[in-house]
């Protein structure tokens, strides 16, 4: 068995980056092919208006339940198996909420992608 | 005894940077590992780089300090990865960079963005890495007694020691056994401190009552300068001298004294802090020091943190790890899951040690109330061999984030921020990195954990939050754009920081926008990033640099 010299893992960027300075040569910029672009295009579209609702949603968890939470102090009154709800919205709710929202997101973006 | 405390938790480093050496061996260990990690495996080493000192003591801490509403930061933390999953991670992938400065030089094709993303990694990553070595001196001064300053030395001479053997980056599992070392140490002591504690005190921290009146006789050591008023005399041992009566008026205690306060005598009053229990106290909104706007509070945190999570320097490396863009969103997905479940645990701590141990608000080491509560519920040695694993756990939690963050620091010096790299350069660097860090911990030890690492999500809420999302999503960025964006967003995000850390402001709306800035800090960098592009021309390229972005790597 031989023994491997370690190396600095750069990533591409970076290796391109340190090659250029070295070299003065500027790399070929980004292209797309035709139908890669039409593609593409499409793609972006769809992935932009799913990502927006995923954010409206998560937007309402923390945009709005600190409001609600403020607007109803009576909510700290009222208890669920001895512990008072206004606790539970914080410290439960809004974790239930995040994972169901992580698994939705990711189907239909996936979903997308292979349309 | 505390002794062995401090050695297992020791020995438990050395274990941990052991590993650490033996999985990464060589470079290709480490390419070929990108390729088989499944993203489950991906999603716990990026949880357990993720869950700091400010998750595993910071939150419990604040929770004693400013209330329920503390329980927001978790959530923040939390959500940060639905928009991590939503709008970053598959096409960050599909870059091919590891780091924001590599993003930068993709996308736009600017040397002078890539510099100016060095820096702000500087400053996310100082702001990051601070709290957890305080946090760690703390731990230290709690469990074994000694002052802070070498609490801190410690944990800068643990982090050089575990570096020098060959650091525990670059190595998937090992950063996934972090997380599950983690989840056990925090969770598995919860369960015992919730069974231990018997049903009148869980009773009690459901219905909590103002810390008026000292239970029992109750010794403060004061870990900092105090301003203490007292409202109705009385009697205190000072220093172990004879009990006297104080006069209700206004005292300055020295950080290190020790008073010991009777049963049955008032509570004195803390300047700019609520006594633990209190009505504002059990409200689930944040409002430290009653400021008095809470909603407004709660969520300038909220999107510090939301927005914040997707630019931290020491995460988005981790992603890369990932075999494609698809597995990058997958490891993102269940990132939340596993962080969900970490933090359901730290309101148990912060109820429980509003009960039990409300004196932390006087003594201003609420940041410990973690690892000082199984001392307090059982004397023997059950609540010491607890004491000793919460104090391992939180250790582990301070290596993990420290080095993850030293090492994404001295990279941006030595890649972006200065000419050609060495390996050995790299090391000098850190343990360079290492050594400011330490000195920069010692006087930030009346700095709340949680508060600071905040500051470093808002400030990369407000500079690489619009670089990533409108590089990604919008293909009419320009660079200068970028740049522009960039540098209001910092200098408004970490200016009003710095004011309200080094010239104080006055409490109230004011100390809101200046000590968490992200409410109008975000929106300020999107407009100024969104007004320059619109004003210059992109490039010809630009559209298919960003739509590359978004392609699936398998064709159809």
């Amino acid at each position: 068995m031989t023994r491997n010299r370690r190396v600095a893992v750069a990533s591409p960027q970076t290796r391109l980056d340190m090659s250029r300075r070295r070299s003065g040569v500027r790399v070929a910029m980004p292209h797309l092919a035709p139908a890669d672009l039409e593609r593409a295009r499409r793609t972006h579209r769809l992935q932009l208006r799913r990502a927006v609702a995923t954010l409206a949603l998560l937007a309402l968890l923390i945009i709005g339940l600190p409001a609600v939470l403020a607007a109803f102090p009576v909510l700290d009154d009222v208890r669920v198996a001895g512990i008072p709800v206004g606790w539970i919205a914080v410290a439960v709710v809004p974790y239930a909420f995040l994972v169901v929202l992580a698994g939705w997101q990711l189907r239909r973006a996936e979903r997308a992608e292979d349309s | 005894m505390i002794a062995g405390a401090i050695l297992l938790v020791v020995v438990v480093t050395m274990v941990i940077g052991a590993r650490g050496v033996a999985a990464m061996r060589t470079t290709s260990d480490f390419l070929v590992a990108s390729r088989r990690i499944s993203p489950t495996l991906n999603a716990a080493a990026v949880s357990g780089e993720y869950l700091s000192a400010a998750s595993f003591l910071g939150v419990a801490g604040l929770m004693v300090k400013d209330g329920v509403g503390a329980l927001w930061y978790p959530v923040g933390f939390a959500a940060g990865y639905i928009a991590m999953l939503t709008l970053v991670a598959a096409p960050m992938r599909r870059t091919g960079a590891l780091t924001v400065p590599d993003f930068a030089e993709a996308r736009l094709g600017s040397p002078a963005l890539r510099k100016l993303s060095a820096l702000v990694v500087l400053v996310i990553a100082t702001l990051y890495v601070v709290p957890q070595f305080k946090a760690a001196g703390m731990v230290l001064t709690a469990v074994a007694g000694t002052p802070y300053w070498v609490g801190v030395v410690v944990a800068g001479a643990a982090v050089s020691v575990t570096l020098a053997l060959g650091g525990m980056r670059a190595a998937t599992y090992v950063q996934a056994f972090q997380f599950g070392l983690k989840m056990l140490l925090f969770v598995a002591p919860a369960i015992w401190l919730l069974l231990q504690v018997g049903a009148d005190t869980r009773r009690g921290a459901l219905s909590p009552v103002e810390f008026t009146r000292f239970s029992h006789v109750t010794p403060v050591e004061f870990q900092l300068d105090t301003q203490l008023t007292i409202t109705e005399p009385t009697p205190v041992a000072i220093g172990g001298g004879p009990e006297q009566v104080l006069a209700p008026g206004t005292y300055p205690v020295e950080a290190g004294a020790t008073w010991t306060f009777p049963t049955g005598s008032s509570v004195p009053e803390v300047a700019g802090a609520q006594r633990p229990g209190g009505e504002t106290w059990a409200r689930p909104l944040l409002d430290p020091g009653g400021a008095g706007h809470p909603v407004l509070a709660t969520w300038s945190v909220l999107i510090a943190t939301v927005l914040g999570t997707m630019g931290l320097p020491h995460i988005i490396v981790r992603f890369h790890t990932s075999s494609d863009g698809r597995g990058a969103r997958r490891t993102a997905a269940i990132t939340v899951g596993l962080l969900s479940v970490f933090y359901l645990f730290p309101a148990v701590y912060g109820l429980l040690g509003a009960v039990l141990l409300p004196e932390l608000y006087l003594s201003g080491a609420t940041d410990t109330v973690v690892v000082a509560l199984p001392a307090r519920v059982d004397g023997g040695w059950a609540g010491f061999l607890v004491t000793a694993l919460l104090s391992a756990g939180a250790f582990a939690a301070f290596l993990a984030t420290s080095l993850g963050l030293l090492l994404a620091l001295s990279g941006a010096v030595s890649h972006d921020l200065l000419p050609g790299t060495t390996l050995r350069r790299l090391r000098l660097t850190t343990l360079g990195t290492a050594a400011i860090v330490v000195a920069l911990a010692l006087p930030a030890v009346h700095l709340d954990v949680g508060v600071l690492v905040t500051s470093g999500f808002a400030v990369a809420a407000s500079t690489f939050c619009p670089l990533l999302v409108l590089g990604i999503w919008w293909a009419r960025l320009t660079a200068r754009g970028a740049v522009v964006g960039m540098v209001v967003g910092l200098v408004a995000s970490a200016g009003s920081i710095a004011i309200d850390l080094f010239a104080g402001t006055p409490p109230g709306l004011v100390s809101i926008l200046f000590g968490q800035p992200a409410l109008w800090s975000v929106p300020l960098a999107f407009a100024t990033m969104v007004l320059v592009s619109l004003r210059g021309r992109p490039p010809a390229w630009a559209p298919a640099a960003m739509l590359r972005l978004h392609l699936d790597e398998r064709r159809p």
